[in-house]
């Protein structure tokens, strides 16, 4: 019972996005059936995940499956906080497909596709396991971000994600097969008892295996060297795809590399010293990049990066099993309610063909629309991590998990990346604040992303309150 | 005997990885994507007979099954850059610099 409480959401995300599947063949059904089908079953799989939260630490259905799925709290919670990213992507595409004419029914299919292969992905003990599952979400994915098939800008980002894409899936095959090799089994528990009992560098096969894969998982990140393409496969997808893939898509890889390195693979002693480079490169290079942006689109996929680096900082400081996850787990929330936000705000203030979409086309906004330019300046405070917000929740717990771990340099080029990202966090509230309206900001008729925008101010505060336990 | 299979594996994803880095033509490059997959799939079989159970076969048909969806999304990417440019040639995609 508790096996099928914990696999219910995937089973019902899944199995929904079949049916919107067969149901886009026939005519009568419209984009906005699809879209209020897709929301209820996301809400649907959301409740099942909460159901699912205290259910304590399993193998699902281990005779069946073969120990190849585990559900814990900390699965659970990235099930929640995926699930949570499709309702609300659900809820902003609808706004922003009043205004951009290019949608089919099969969009929210897709969407509920990523989903099911992310939450896959959170449970995989497993390299193959973890493999199909990142490649049924990135097979997903490729589709949402190349939609628009008469616009070229989204048919070179779907190239270059899927050149890119595809090349790190194979490195990510090759490593499993050469890790397959080295330990005789692809399961991340028997690969940590083979690297006990041995020691990692024993075998060289293995070595050369763990390095694929973690350039396969640090590549669908982006971090530090393999960071180049986000920012421009996040410019060219729609708006909506691109915040679902900035939040639910970084949680799902995020778990298994955490699952992979420390929770449950035993690696992480192996790696560390290089993490800690990549982590620090990662931050730094991802400001520099964010700083030279003039398109918030841009921008944001910058703001990205160092946020993918702050999360590595977690994964070189390990301090203990259960703190290191629930550390992960709410940065990753923390990141997610504001980056969902800012971008269900700019799904609806984008315009029709995302015409408002620099800093420049922002100027003023807080004169037109106060309530929209306070939700935006609250989640990019939330994201520079300023005092009441989850934002600073999520840096403190990093920080402090940091130091306990003895890992006090890595602390302070943290701090020091955090001040540095206000400058372009800042910028956009200048913009907005400080300069006459130009623009009406005219926006589509449907609510549904103003709605998402403002409970998830809501959320920013209501977060910040959740206690983590140490 | 399982080496010289290991070597074939590690030759055949060698070509894989300059085949996508150096050619320009997409075609080319998804065909080396297929080429690094291949070579996985043949470490595993070896791996599988090294190890002397079936799970190699199995991991390998599933990464089979991966390849083939893969490579009919990227036929559809073909044509649709096709439709678009008229040529397949990857310097010719250049709206997004980053």
């Amino acid at each position: 019972m508790t096996d099928l409480l914990l696999l219910l959401p995937v089973l019902i995300i899944t199995s929904g996005a079949i049916l919107l599947m067969l149901l886009a063949a026939f005519e009568n059904v419209r984009d906005e059936i699809a879209c209020f089908g897709a929301m209820v079953i996301f809400l649907f799989g959301f409740c099942m995940q909460l159901f699912g939260l205290g259910q304590g630490d399993a193998r699902i259905f281990s005779g069946v499956f073969n120990e190849m799925l585990v559900g814990n709290s900390f699965t659970a919670v990235a099930g929640l906080i995926i699930t949570a990213c499709g309702f609300f992507t659900c809820l902003s595409s609808h706004t922003y497909f009043k205004q951009n004419r290019f949608i089919t029914s099969e969009y929210y299919a897709l969407t509920a596709f990523a989903a099911s292969g992310m939450m896959l992905l959170t449970m995989a003990q497993e390299l193959i396991t973890a493999f199909i599952s990142l490649e049924i979400m990135s097979l997903a994915i490729y589709v949402l971000v190349g939609m628009h098939r008469r616009n070229i800008k989204a048919t070179e980002a779907v190239l270059k994600y899927l050149m890119l894409g595809a090349f790190a899936g194979g490195f990510f095959a090759m490593g499993s097969a050469l890790m397959y090799g080295g330990t005789g089994s692809t399961k991340f528990a028997e690969i940590a008892g083979f690297i006990s009992a041995n020691g990692f560098f024993a075998s060289s096969i293995l070595v050369v295996g763990a390095f694929f894969i973690l350039v396969a998982l640090l590549f669908k990140i982006a971090a530090f060297p393999f960071h180049a393409w986000v920012v421009d496969v996040y410019d060219g997808a729609a708006m909506p795809v691109t915040g679902f893939m900035a939040t639910a898509l970084k949680t799902a890889v995020f778990a298994v590399f955490a699952n992979f390195l420390i929770l449950d693979g035993g690696l992480q002693a192996s790696w560390v010293e290089y993490l800690f480079y990549i982590a620090v490169f990662t931050m730094f290079g991802g400001n520099l990049i964010a700083i030279g942006q003039n398109s918030l689109k841009r921008m944001l996929a910058a703001s990205g990066i160092v946020h993918s680096g702050y999360l590595l900082i977690a994964l070189v400081a390990f301090t203990s099993r259960d703190f290191t996850a629930n550390v992960i787990v709410f940065y990753l929330a923390a990141y997610a309610v504001a980056t969902m936000g800012m971008f269900a705000a700019l799904s609806y203030l984008s315009g029709e063909d995302e015409q408002r979409i620099t800093f420049d086309d922002f100027r003023g906004l807080a004169k037109v629309r106060p309530f929209s330019a306070a939700a935006i300046s609250i989640f990019l405070l939330s994201m520079a991590g300023i005092p009441p917000t989850v934002g600073f929740m999520g840096k403190f717990y990093i920080i402090v998990n940091a130091i306990n771990a003895g890992q006090v340099l890595l602390a302070v080029l943290a701090i020091v990346s955090s001040v540095i990202s206000m400058w372009y966090y800042l910028r956009l509230i200048i913009t907005m604040y400080f300069h006459e309206a130009r623009d009406d900001f005219a926006v589509a008729k449907s609510p549904l992303a103003q709605a998402t925008t403002f409970f998830l101010v809501f959320c920013v505060f209501a977060l910040s309150l959740l206690p983590v336990s140490v | 005997m399982i080496a010289d299979y290991l070597i074939l594996s590690i030759i055949l994803f060698c070509i894989g990885i300059l085949g996508v880095v150096s050619r320009r033509n997409v075609f080319t490059v998804f065909m080396s994507i297929e080429l690094m997959l291949n070579a996985a799939n043949l470490a595993f079989i070896a791996f599988s007979r090294l190890h002397e159970s079936m799970d190699g076969h199995v991991l390998a048909m599933m990464v089979m099954a991966v390849a083939a969806a893969e490579a009919a999304l990227a036929l559809a990417v073909v044509i649709l850059l096709h439709k678009h440019k008229s040529k397949l040639d990857t310097n010719m995609f250049s709206l997004l610099k980053g």
